[in-house]
This record gives structure tokens, sequence and C-alpha cells, in this order.
């Protein structure tokens, strides 16, 4: 027991004086390891844990406080050549103090040489957090771990030992500064079989019965979502293209100008019954007309100057018929019905009802009628003879020679006959400029006297 | 010929003589126009037709040295001259119209009004004699407002004239019966 307490103390003092090591030196460690040979796997190592063998739960007087749970594995002690990973142009950067309150130490060279036999254990100063003003003191703590190892505690690895060590990462940004061992956790293993969580596309399956139970899960679980409604989903979207077999391909846009050519042609007579593979391809059915048939035939009446027969029926121009057809109607055209009444009254106060007179046209004279009427009202008949007689080429008269059988014959007054006299007389004499004033005098004396 | 007339120094003051002279004239009076209508309205007729004659013949005078030989002169130079004299002698502006063989001679803006028209016809006349050696008679045809017209006439003319005006008959037609008549 006693022994024990020695040791402990031993321990104690020398973690102590290494506590009173200038940790700017604990870095410099023999230049000549490779860094290959022994990768810097102490900065991811967790605090040191007392080896089984020289400590247990029970032989610690810290009863107070329940043991620390043990690993369930060792972690491979880090080698002393370990430290000296670290880049030595890094520990420059992260170690010199930019604005040094004391007089910078020597210089790793003079240190090396110096206190080359005293290896790391006896360095210079030590140097506390507050020293360090650049802030950068994680690595120099880091790099100090291996400094509290006791010489119990180094196990010695040979080189096939330390290249079956996982390789550690050399990169700063690749360092992990988590305190793994606080809890003497190391964190477990990532399985490489589960995807990460961040991944939102799951593994594919294996079997179809596993495909299809994925399915049923994944429909389950839309089922149950809940869809914003400010997000409706798309009515349409892109379609995946779908590869049409081989030997089909959708119908090409019509060539207008090949349809039109193929028109031409064909009213030219140019191939006229042999239509394009193109267009049989493209035909298309049109419905049947739904409204009343528009024809524009030629009524028989009106068919005695043949239509031109060789127009095309697609043609809608039509010649007209001449003038011989102007002011003819149909014999069976009934008069209107509001017209109806009007009708009859007259025939009624005509007396003539059993035989209807035709209806003239208004671009013809009236018939003169044969019969003289009973009633002794004669209508007023068109003259026998209208002749047109004027005096003069501005005054015209018209007379009017009534027929013999009427009683009463229009009376036209005619201005009597008043033969040409002088309206106004213009007398224009031409008396000659006189050429002096004495002259004119002269004749203007000469008025007036006989 | 075709002297322009020019007025230039046809006046001269004379203030310290108290006199007004015309050029190539004797002195000139300057009075009030109804003071000498006034004279004249109280005047007999013979004595305004002398008044009259007195001054065309002054201007006739005039218009003679001026012109020099003035039976030669032509409508418009007469017109130009005679009117000129007439205009600085302040009785208005002269006219000529030639109705066939008459001539009519007018004067327009006179400051003398219609009871000076025996006066401006007398002063014609004496332009008359005195530039052309001729003995006329003017009739005074028509006058309005402004104008007033008088035909230089002989004097058988006159007097056919001056009856048929006095029978109502248009100064027209007085001029057309005395141009068919003398052409007959």
């Amino acid at each position: 027991m006693n022994q024990e307490i020695n040791k402990l103390q031993e321990l104690l003092a020398r973690v102590q004086r290494n506590a009173a090591l200038p940790r700017t030196l604990v870095s410099a460690r023999e230049p000549s390891a490779p860094l290959h040979v022994a990768p810097p796997v102490a900065f991811a190592t967790p605090a040191y844990v007392p080896p089984k063998a020289e400590f247990t739960a029970d032989e610690v007087f810290f009863e107070s406080e329940p043991p620390p749970p043990a690993p369930d594995y060792v972690l491979p002690e880090p080698a002393v050549q370990a430290s000296a990973s670290l880049d030595a142009s890094v520990d420059e950067l992260l170690l010199e103090d930019p604005f040094p309150s004391v007089p910078p130490g020597p210089s790793y060279n003079e240190v090396l040489e110096d206190r080359a036999p005293h290896a790391a254990a006896s360095s210079s100063r030590p140097l506390d957090h507050e020293d360090d003003v650049s802030g950068v003191v994680a690595i120099s703590e880091f790099a100090e771990e291996p400094e509290e190892l006791l010489e119990d505690d180094i196990v010695e690895m040979t080189a096939s030992e330390a290249a079956a060590l996982p390789i550690a990462n050399h990169a700063l940004d690749e360092l992990s500064f988590d305190d793994v061992g606080m809890d003497h956790q190391p964190a477990a293993p990532a399985s490489d079989d589960e995807p990460p969580a961040s991944s939102s596309r799951s593994k594919i399956a294996g079997t179809m019965d596993e495909a299809l139970a994925r399915a049923a899960e994944q429909i389950q679980l839309e089922e149950g979502r809940e869809v914003p409604l400010k997000t409706p989903p798309p009515e349409s979207g892109p379609q995946a293209a779908v590869a049409l077999p081989t030997g089909m391909h959708a119908p090409l846009s019509p060539d207008i100008e090949e349809l039109l050519e193929a028109d031409i042609l064909q009213t030219a007579g140019v191939r006229a019954a042999v239509p394009t593979a193109e267009q049989l391809g493209q035909t298309i059915d049109l419905e049947e007309p739904r409204g009343p048939s528009l024809e524009l035939d030629q009524r028989a009446a009106f068919g005695s100057e043949p239509l031109q027969e060789d127009l095309p029926t697609e043609e809608l121009e039509v010649t007209l018929p001449g003038r011989e057809f102007g002011g003819g109607y149909q014999e069976d055209l009934m008069p209107p019905p509001e017209a109806r009444q009007d009708l009859d009254a007259h025939r009624q106060r005509v007396g003539d009802d059993s035989i209807p007179p035709p209806p003239e046209s208004l671009a013809q004279y009236p018939s003169p009628q044969s019969a003289v009427q009973s009633s002794g009202f004669a209508p007023v008949a068109a003259p026998s003879s209208v002749t047109t007689d004027s005096y003069s080429e501005s005054v015209s008269t018209v007379t009017i020679d009534a027929p013999p059988n009427t009683e009463f014959a229009p009376e036209l007054l005619a201005r009597p006959d008043i033969g040409p006299s002088p309206v106004a007389k213009f007398i224009r004499t031409e008396a000659p400029r006189p050429k002096t004033f004495m002259e004119l005098l002269d004749s203007s004396l000469a008025l007036g006297s006989d | 010929m075709s002297l322009n007339f020019d007025p230039s120094y046809a006046l001269e003051f004379d203030f310290g003589r108290g006199q007004i002279r015309m050029a190539n004239a004797s002195e000139r009076v300057v009075v009030p126009c109804d003071a000498l209508l006034a004279l004249c309205q109280g005047a007999s007729e013979d004595a305004v037709r002398d008044f009259g004659r007195r001054l065309g013949t002054e201007a006739g005078r005039v218009m003679n040295d001026r012109l020099g030989e003035a039976w030669q002169a032509s409508l418009e130079t007469v017109l130009e001259h005679l009117g000129g004299e007439l205009a600085l002698m302040g009785l208005g502006s002269l006219g000529l119209e030639r109705w066939g063989h008459a001539l009519v001679l007018s004067i327009s803006h006179s400051p003398l009004g219609s009871t000076s028209d025996l006066l401006l016809g007398s002063v014609l006349e004496g332009a008359m004699q005195r530039s052309f050696g001729r003995d006329t008679v003017a009739i005074k045809l028509m006058r309005d407002d402004q104008k007033v017209r008088f035909l230089m006439a002989g004097h058988a003319g006159a007097r056919k004239a001056g009856d048929w005006l006095a029978e109502g008959v248009a100064w027209g037609d007085v001029l057309s019966r005395l141009a068919s008549r003398g052409a007959s």
C-alpha cells in the first residue's frame, strides 16, 4: 500500500512537473520521426484512462463518485512519435505569438540542440492560455496529451502494428474536436447498411416482395399525410417519353405548299384521280351539314338560256339571267295574306268576283278596258295620243286628246300665245375716243344743236 | 404732252407782309367757307356767276401757263392740271366723264356744299373760256352728298337738257336723248 502511495505521489509529482513545462516545446518532437510512420492519432484519442491492470474501481480512493464506465475496448495508445505528426510549419504558425509580451524563447533548433536528451519532458517555460493571444491553443493542448502519459502507459508498437492501425486524418479541417473522452463512449461506427438520416433516397429493394411491401407502406404514408392547401397538386406535368415501337412514328405536320401544289395539279387535270400518299394519310372526314341545304338551282321557268354547265360544282358564281327575265313573275304566286282583304273589297266593289283580273306589273301600262263601265265613272285613262307642242324652246304645252267615250275630260289650261317682244334694249354707242380735250369739248358743245 | 402737275411751292406765305401768294399768280385770301357762302347767297345769280367765272378764268390761265399749248392737251393732262389748280383753290376734286360725245365734269368733296353749285359751274365755264376759248354752259345733271356732275354743252344743247331735266327726265336719259338726237 505504501508502495502504491509512493508511486502515486511520484506520478503526481511527475504530472506537476510536466504541467510546468513550456507548452511551446511540447510539439517539438524528434523531427527525424517520419510523419507517415506515426500518424497523429493522439489528437483523436480521448483523455487518459488508466489501465485496468494498475487501477480498478475498487482501488480508487475517490469513493464518493461512481467509477466511470469502463470502455469496452482499449484505444491504441498513441505512440510518442504520434505527436510529431503535426506539421512543423503549422506548429510555427499556431504557436508563434504575433505579439509576444515576453522575449521569445529559443527556437526549435536551439531547444533541440540543447535539450535533445531530455526529449519533450523537460522543455522551456510553460505556456498558459492567457499567454496565447492568438487564441489557437487546441492543437497545443491536444499535442500536450501524450506528455501526460505514464511511462507504463506507453506501448511500443512495431511498424507492422502501426500500419495495422486505422489511418488517422492528416488534414486539420478533418480533425474532430469533440470531447469524446467525457463519456468515454466513442462514437459508434456508422452502419454501412443503413442510409444516412438526411438521405431522401431509399434503398433499392432486393426482391420483388420487398419492393411491393415498401410501395404499400409508401401508399399508406401518403394517404395519411395531410396535403397542404396552398400547394395544389399539378394537373399536368412532364411525362416520360414513351418510346414507340420500331416502325411507328407520329404523323408529320402537313406541308401546306405540297397540299396547295397537289390541289393545283388536281384542278389542272394532272394527277386528278391519284391523290398523294400524304393526302391519303391525312384525310379528315367532315361531318354532314346540319343546316338546311343551300342549292343554287336554276328554275325551269327561267331556263330559256342555258347556264354555264361546265363550271365545277364548288363554283358559287352563277350567271344571272338576262334582261328578258326582268319584270317576270310566276303565275301561281298568291297575294300576301294582309292584302287579301283589300283585294276582296276591291273585287266586291268592282263587281267582278268570278274572274279575278291578273295582276299587272308596275312597269307596264294598264291594259285598256274593253267594256264601258256601267256606273258612268270613268277612271283616268291613258290618253290615246299625247303631243308636245312648244312655241319656243323654253315653253312647252301639252295637248291631250281625251278618248271619245269619256264623259269628264280633263281640262288643261295653257298660256296664251304671246309673240316675241323686246324686253330690254341695250344700245352701245361706239364713240371714238378723242385724242385731245379740245375735241371732246367741241363734240360736247355740238350736242343738242340742230 | 404729259407734263405732270407739281404743286410744290405753289403757295407762298409771307408772314412779314401778311400776304399769301400763288405761284405765277396774284395774291390769295384765305376766307372761311361759310362767309363765302353767305356772300354768294346774298348776291345775285349774275354776280355769283361772274364771281365764279373770274375764279375759273384765273385757273385756266395758270393751267395754260403750265401747259403752254392747252388746246393740244389730252383729257388726262387737262384733268390733272385743271384739277390741280382747283384743288389749290380749295374748291374740291375735279373729275371727268365721257358719255358718248358728251363731256361731263364732276366736282366732289367740295367744302361749299350744295348751295355753291352755281358758283362751281361758273368756275368751270370760266376755265373753259380761258383755256380753250370756248363759250360753254355747265348744266348741273345731278347732285348727291359728295359729287356734283355738270354737262359741258353749248347753248342749244344746254337749253334742251335744261328743259328735260325740268321735266323730270333722268340725267341718263338726257344724255341719251342728246346723244340720239345728235346722232340722228
